[in-house]
């Protein structure tokens, strides 16, 4: 019997968790490490290894080779582009104190595409080889501009599955921008900072346009229902909301995720938030507590299941290999292959942060334009770093199967990727989401497994989600 | 049930393929009368009884007219068309749908044929018997279908006791990568594996091919039939599949079909999943945190409980599944399996 390679994570009490390569893990305690590392594992031991995976007897066997493939799957694949972001204009209504891209005046020219970006996005849409698209409309205020929208939207007709999402800070809603949200196929995604109070004071300046966007949002899920809206919080770590308020902001509009960021250190922020560089304990506290909140609401009020989106995606990769669209957290993060960001002068860049960083002139990372295209050596340079499969601190570290790599964070808070990687942020924030994900996996408390397997999209309530070494 | 085998008289003295009245290729239609049709073909006329020319159109036939039949191989438009290319099986299923015979008749060169004639973006299903006891046969019929109709695919059923080491590398050729190879798994427990299908050392075979067709990037739909012998262990099979078999592309976890040795051991069998959801509920829930695409064949959705339902596939074949009448004002009868033309009557159907 040949026992797989197992790597240890203190989870207290005297329990250990320990994760293979594929990702499979399970708890064992203190005396189950001692075996391990003594080499004097017992035959129950060796008999609970086999049947979770952990264990072959010979190479090629099915557990060997379910290994190797299991190995495998943690890989991210970039597939065919099939996901751009656009940027038609870049001048706003709204002058966030955070905003990440340095928007350009609402009345200053020169911000949006010119007659050839926009022929050039076109033929790049021409272009793709793909059955399905995502196509994004970021700024900027992208509803300033509904022309260029319809025109994007009409010239990707021809993809059988496709989905545009407006990105829009909801400020005014003219007819022109309900006839193109009435479209099946696009789909709208906003900011909602908390009670109108808190949009307030971080987005819209004044109270009465904070109100003029609650209106319109509200105008909005009457029309089409939750399904077709997203939201987004950003919050200020310094004076965060009280969950329960945040929660309720979104609960008592019907939209169910929640996506619980700090302000990011963009644009800005990097001035008037200078602390965002890094988030804290008291943040790792505040995030525990508003997830703590998720839990108790979901349980107590079963009709509907609340999410904060981003641990769910980080249980979802714990349990199912493939959830690799994610492009804030896979392993490797290919640039400029599957996703692209087109800037309104026709820039490419390779995600939305690393626009923003060359917005706010702190380092230029285009990789090309949509007219020349980004097959360029700035692309490979960015992809020779883009895996965490190599670093030494990564190889150690329970997470890895889970994890991802993000270059242009470590550029945006560092200027250099040359860094210890448990030394970035991108790795603390991460290490305490697993952690906190594994802590909650094994919290017997039936409140937390209630929402955990809703959030995992298990159907009943029987499985146990933590294995637990017997 | 829709008849897919006709009586037939015609010129030719050999058996021959063609594909019926499309406008553009085969055979056209001479004269019609009613469940009366005459053809005109390579072959020469023929004549086919009980069913009206419109609805063949486009079928694809296999006529023998020493034994005066004709076989709609391919029935056009339809997702359910699958070839019979032995009844020979080294297995021997206790509930085996389709009992084997000891006799084998090659018809391997007519099915070629009818492959390169089936509707465009058809699927393909191959059955038996056991297909892999003529794996170079079955291996060339499919590489040398797709060289030439790259827009068909195949579905194989295969108790996996073929598959050798050899095989790994003619199974990376990109044409496989449109064969999915169903193979039935009844329990990770050998003994039980080995004594549901009738013969020692099937579970220890299947368990070495299976790391093969892993290895050859092959498509692989996992199938266990549910049975009171082995429903209680569906859950631990559910966490080998999710520890050992994740790369299967589905689990079909099927219930019984009361035709062949099923139909004289029903009671013994049949494992009713109205009274005792439970193993399978959680086998699923298994299935679901581990991402393995589980679903439910020939389960009617009244049948499984609500948050299960969206398991629960249309899988009968079109041409022998029935819904009792009081299926007829279910909302969910599109979506629904239904059940075998021979499946036992008082089902206890609850309209949705």
């Amino acid at each position: 019997m040949n026992v797989l390679p197992l790597r240890p994570w203190p989870l207290g009490n005297d329990s250990c968790l320990f994760v293979s390569d594929t990702g499979a893990f399970f708890a064992g305690d203190e005396a189950f490490l001692d075996r391990q590392i003594e080499s004097s594992l017992t035959p129950p031991d060796h008999a609970f290894l086999a049947r979770q995976g952990h264990a072959y007897h010979a190479e090629g066997d099915v557990a060997h080779t379910a290994h190797a493939h299991g190995v495998a799957k943690r890989f991210a694949r970039a597939g065919t582009l099939d996901y751009l972001i656009l940027v038609p204009t870049l001048r706003c209504n709204l002058s966030c104190t955070y905003c990440q891209v340095s928007r350009a005046p609402i009345d200053k020219a020169g911000f949006d595409w010119s007659e050839e970006t926009l022929s050039a996005v076109l033929a790049l849409v021409d272009r793709l080889e793909t059955p399905s698209i995502k196509i994004e409309f970021q700024g900027g205020e992208p509803t300033l501009r509904p022309d260029l929208l319809r025109a994007v939207i009409e010239r990707a007709q021809r993809f059988p599955d496709r989905q545009f999402v407006v990105c829009t800070n909801l400020a005014t809603l003219s007819a022109e921008i309900i006839d193109i949200f009435d479209r099946p196929d696009v789909f709208i995604s906003t900011s909602l900072d908390g009670d109108s109070k808190t949009h307030a004071r971080q987005r819209t300046g004044s109270a009465a346009e904070a109100q003029r966007f609650a209106e319109n949002l509200d105008r909005l899920l009457r029309r089409y229902g939750p399904d077709k809206i997203a939201a987004l919080p950003t919050v200020d770590p310094q004076s965060p909301p009280e969950p329960a308020e945040l929660i309720e902001a979104f609960a008592s509009r019907g939209l169910r995720g929640i996506y619980l960021r700090p302000i990011n250190y963009q644009g800005f922020a990097r001035k008037r938030h200078a602390h965002s560089r890094e988030q804290d304990v008291a943040w790792r506290a505040y995030y525990e507590r508003f997830v703590g909140a998720l839990i108790e609401r979901n349980w107590a009020d079963q009709t509907q299941v609340l999410e904060e989106t981003y641990l769910s995606h980080c249980l979802k990769r714990i349990f199912q290999p493939g959830h690799d669209r994610h492009v804030d957290l896979r392993n490797p993060n290919a640039a400029g292959v599957d996703y692209v960001v087109i800037d309104h002068d026709g820039r490419a860049y390779p995600t939305d942060e690393a626009r923003m960083l060359a917005r706010s002139g702190v380092i230029d990372l285009s990789i090309g334009d949509v007219a020349t295209g980004w097959d360029t050596p700035a692309r490979q340079l960015l992809n020779d770093n883009a895996t965490n499969a190599l670093d030494p601190e990564c190889q150690r570290c329970a997470f890895q199967p889970y994890c991802g790599r993000d270059v242009v964070d470590d550029l945006a808070r560092y200027g250099t990727t040359d860094l210890k990687r448990t030394e970035t942020a991108f790795c603390r924030r991460h290490m305490h989401l697993f952690d906190f994900a594994f802590r909650l996996i094994y919290d017997p408390n039936e409140a937390v497994q209630y929402s955990l397997r809703r959030w995992l999209k298990v159907p009943g309530d029987k499985v146990c989600l933590g294995a637990v070494l017997q | 049930m829709i008849p897919l085998r006709l009586s037939a008289r015609a010129e030719a003295s050999t058996p021959f393929v063609t594909r019926l009245n499309d406008g553009k290729r085969g055979a056209s239609l001479v004269a019609a009368d009613g469940l009366h049709s005459v053809f005109a073909g390579d072959a020469g006329l023929f004549e086919i009884n009980g069913v009206a020319a419109k609805d063949m159109a486009g079928d694809v036939i296999l006529v023998d007219p020493r034994r005066g039949i004709a076989e709609r191989l391919f029935r056009s438009g339809s997702v359910h068309n699958s070839l019979l290319v032995t009844e020979r099986c080294d297995q021997l299923c206790v509930m085996c749908s389709q009992p084997p015979k000891k006799t084998h008749h090659d018809r391997f060169d007519h099915f070629e044929a009818a492959c390169l004639l089936a509707d465009e973006n058809a699927v393909v299903g191959i059955t038996g018997g056991e297909p892999t006891l003529y794996k170079e046969r079955l291996f060339q019929l499919i590489e040398r279908v797709l060289a030439v109709r790259t827009d068909l695919s195949f579905h194989v059923l295969t108790n996996g006791q073929h598959f050798d080491e050899t095989d790994v590398e003619r199974l990376r050729q990109p044409c496989f990568r449109a064969v999915q190879w169903g193979v039935p798994l009844y329990s990770s427990e050998a003994s039980l594996h080995d004594d549901i299908v009738g013969k020692p050392g099937a579970h220890r075979r299947l368990l070495e091919s299976l790391p093969r067709l892993m290895r050859a990037g092959a498509h692989v739909e996992l199938r266990t039939v549910l049975l009171t012998t082995n429903a209680a262990q569906l859950p631990t099979l559910a966490r080998f599949v999710s520890s050992h078999l994740r790369f299967v592309d589905a689990w079909s976890i099927m219930q019984l079909e009361n035709i062949g040795f099923a139909r004289n051991r029903w009671a013994e069998l049949y494992y009713d999943h109205r009274v005792g959801f439970q193993p399978i509920a959680e086998a699923l829930d298994i299935s679901a945190l581990y991402g393995v695409n589980a679903r439910l064949f020939n389960f009617a959705r009244c049948g499984v409980p609500g948050p299960y339902r969206s398991f629960a596939k249309p899988s009968i074949s079109d041409w022998k599944r029935r819904f009792p009448s009081e299926c007829v004002p279910c909302r969910e009868r599109q979506l629904c399996a239904g059940f075998f033309e021979w499946h036992p009557n008082g089902e206890g159907v609850t309209p949705l």
